[in-house]
Formats: C-alpha cells, sequence, structure tokens
C-alpha cells in the first residue's frame, strides 16, 4: 500500500481510483477533519489559527501572504506525507478551499521537487482523454506495486 | 456572509471522536442502482451508522470499520458506477449544510465539475482499452494568417 499525494488534493475521480486499487489517497478532507475534530478551535469553519501560518513558515518563505502559508500548514503535511503522486494539470480546482492559485503552484512545485514518482496529467474533456487518464494511473500504480515488490 | 463563518454549532459527542468518518457516496451516470437503493443496502447491512440520502448518492457517518465495510458491501452493487470519497465535516453539519447557510456547499463546485466526467470514467473502467489521443498542437502562423485575410476580405 503506498501512500500517494495528489493535486487537486479533494479529487474525487483520483481518490477512488487509488482506492479500488488498495492504495491511500493523501486527500485535503482528511486533514480538515482533524482540524473540525480538534476542540482547541472555537470557529470552525474559519479553521485557521494563528498557529498555522507559523506552521506554514516550514513550506513558503517569510515573504509568501499568510493566506499561502496557512493553505500551507493543511497541505504541507500530505506532501511530506506523500511517497508517490498524481498531478492534473488544468483541473476545476480553481474553486472552494483551494481557490488559490499561489498555492497550486507551490504545492506542485513541492511534489515534483521531492525525490518521489510523480504522473503528470492533463484533466480529461472528453471519453478518449479519460480512457487515456484512467490507463495512464492504472499504468502508473503498477509501477509502483511493482517497485514497491522488488524492494 | 458572517453568519457562515460565526456559527459555533453545539457538537455531539459522536461530532469530537476521531474515529469517525464521514464518506460521499456517487451513483455515477449510467448506474444501474439508484440512490433509494443504495440507501436501503446500507440500513440492511444493519451497521450502526448515520445514512443520508443525497441527489448525487448518499453520504455515510460512523466509526471507520464500520464505513470502510459498508463502502466494500455497497461496492458490489455496481463497482464501475459507484464512487466514493472523503468528507472532513459530518452530514447535517451547520457549518457546512446546505439548509443552515446561503449559497452551494464548498466543495460542490469541485463535484458538479467532476461528475461530468464520470460517466466516462465509469465506461473505462467497465470496457477497458488501449487508446491514443492526438496531441493538439497550435495553428501555423502561416494557416493563421490565411485565415485572418480570408475574414478579413469577407468583411468587406
Amino acid at each position: 500500500m503506498v501512500k500517494i499525494a495528489l493535486y487537486p488534493p479533494n479529487s474525487l475521480i483520483l481518490a477512488d481510483l487509488l482506492e479500488r486499487r488498495g492504495h491511500t489517497p493523501l486527500v485535503l478532507q482528511k486533514q480538515i477533519r482533524q482540524k473540525i475534530k480538534d476542540p482547541e478551535i472555537d470557529s470552525p469553519p474559519m479553521n485557521i489559527t494563528e498557529e498555522d501560518p507559523i506552521k506554514g513558515l516550514k513550506y513558503a518563505a517569510i515573504e509568501v501572504p499568510s493566506g499561502v502559508r496557512g493553505r500551507m500548514s493543511i497541505i504541507g503535511p500530505l506532501i511530506d506525507e506523500a511517497e508517490a503522486a498524481i498531478v492534473v494539470d488544468n483541473a476545476p480546482y480553481g474553486f472552494g478551499c483551494i481557490g488559490c492559485a499561489r498555492t497550486n503552484e507551490l504545492s506542485i512545485f513541492l511534489l515534483r521537487n521531492k525525490d518521489i514518482p510523480v504522473l503528470e496529467l492533463t484533466y480529461p474533456t472528453n471519453q478518449d482523454e479519460t480512457y487515456v487518464m484512467v490507463n495512464k494511473i492504472n499504468e502508473f500504480v503498477d509501477s509502483l506495486e511493482q517497485t514497491a515488490g522488488e524492494e | 456572509m458572517s453568519q457562515n463563518l460565526t456559527m459555533s454549532p453545539d457538537l455531539g459527542k459522536e461530532d469530537w471522536d476521531p474515529d469517525v468518518i464521514t464518506r460521499m457516496i456517487f451513483i455515477g451516470p449510467g448506474a444501474h442502482v439508484s440512490e433509494q437503493e443504495i440507501v436501503s443496502e446500507f440500513h440492511m447491512l444493519g451497521l450502526p451508522l448515520t445514512i443520508k440520502n443525497t441527489c448525487y448518492g448518499s453520504m455515510i457517518s460512523g466509526k471507520s470499520e464500520h464505513v470502510y465495510k459498508a463502502i466494500e458491501e455497497i461496492r458490489k452493487l455496481d463497482p464501475n458506477h459507484i464512487f466514493t470519497k472523503e468528507r472532513g465535516f459530518a452530514p447535517g453539519d451547520p457549518r457546512r449544510c446546505r439548509g443552515h447557510r446561503f449559497g452551494p456547499r464548498e466543495g460542490f463546485h469541485q463535484m458538479e465539475k467532476e461528475y461530468r466526467i464520470l460517466g466516462f470514467v465509469s465506461e473505462a473502467l467497465e470496457n477497458p482499452k488501449d487508446v491514443t489521443v492526438e496531441e493538439k498542437k497550435p495553428v501555423k502562423v502561416d494557416d493563421f494568417k490565411k485565415i485572418m485575410d480570408e475574414c478579413l476580405e469577407n468583411r468587406e
């Protein structure tokens, strides 16, 4: 079982395809759940405490806006934990809680720079492209299983 | 929008339990089961779960071992059309539930977008085959110039 980071980290399709193969997708919702179950945080859904931008300093410099550092305090631990990664370009993640272009760029940069296998895909718009995406994900997972088996 | 941010719900014991998780179950386009069938099946399993019927499928909440067991069972109904996803907040949590706040729930837009290709993913899972897609290339400068000239001529 390999821990695989995803981008977008709240993707339904990516997480489901990996779980079908018995791997652990590192999804944002698990991090959010930890936050909201923390009795020390008074007013979720703001969720960000004054500690979070400080934690975010591990991933981004002090000049980086506090919003990016706050987001990185949630997404960063997922990147640290990752043993492999799947990044989907042009995915419709410009919505909701991760609608921050700089955080997206920084997260993808950190995943690429980490010495782990990374699969980069383009978000499909039609049936053929979806076939290609699903096939590539399956091949990538097979190669991870093979590497894990050899070790 | 301050109502969305300052709500401090009165949470129960289960809401604070770190072992209690919530999963969303999506029924993809062309599925052989309905939302109601899924919910009935969950009830028939007899596991201690909170089950909510939704427009896209259902939502279940409970101890992680029960939730994963229920998902394993429910997938057997239609493995290629049932998709599941984690959810941070419990069903009906007033901080996320649309019934208590304004506008769509956060995460709804992502779900809506992904739902559009969910049918294609089901198809790819059901009938796996190798497909090659022609890579999109930018239009050549000469062709572009020709089209531009044609358009300008036609306008006159």
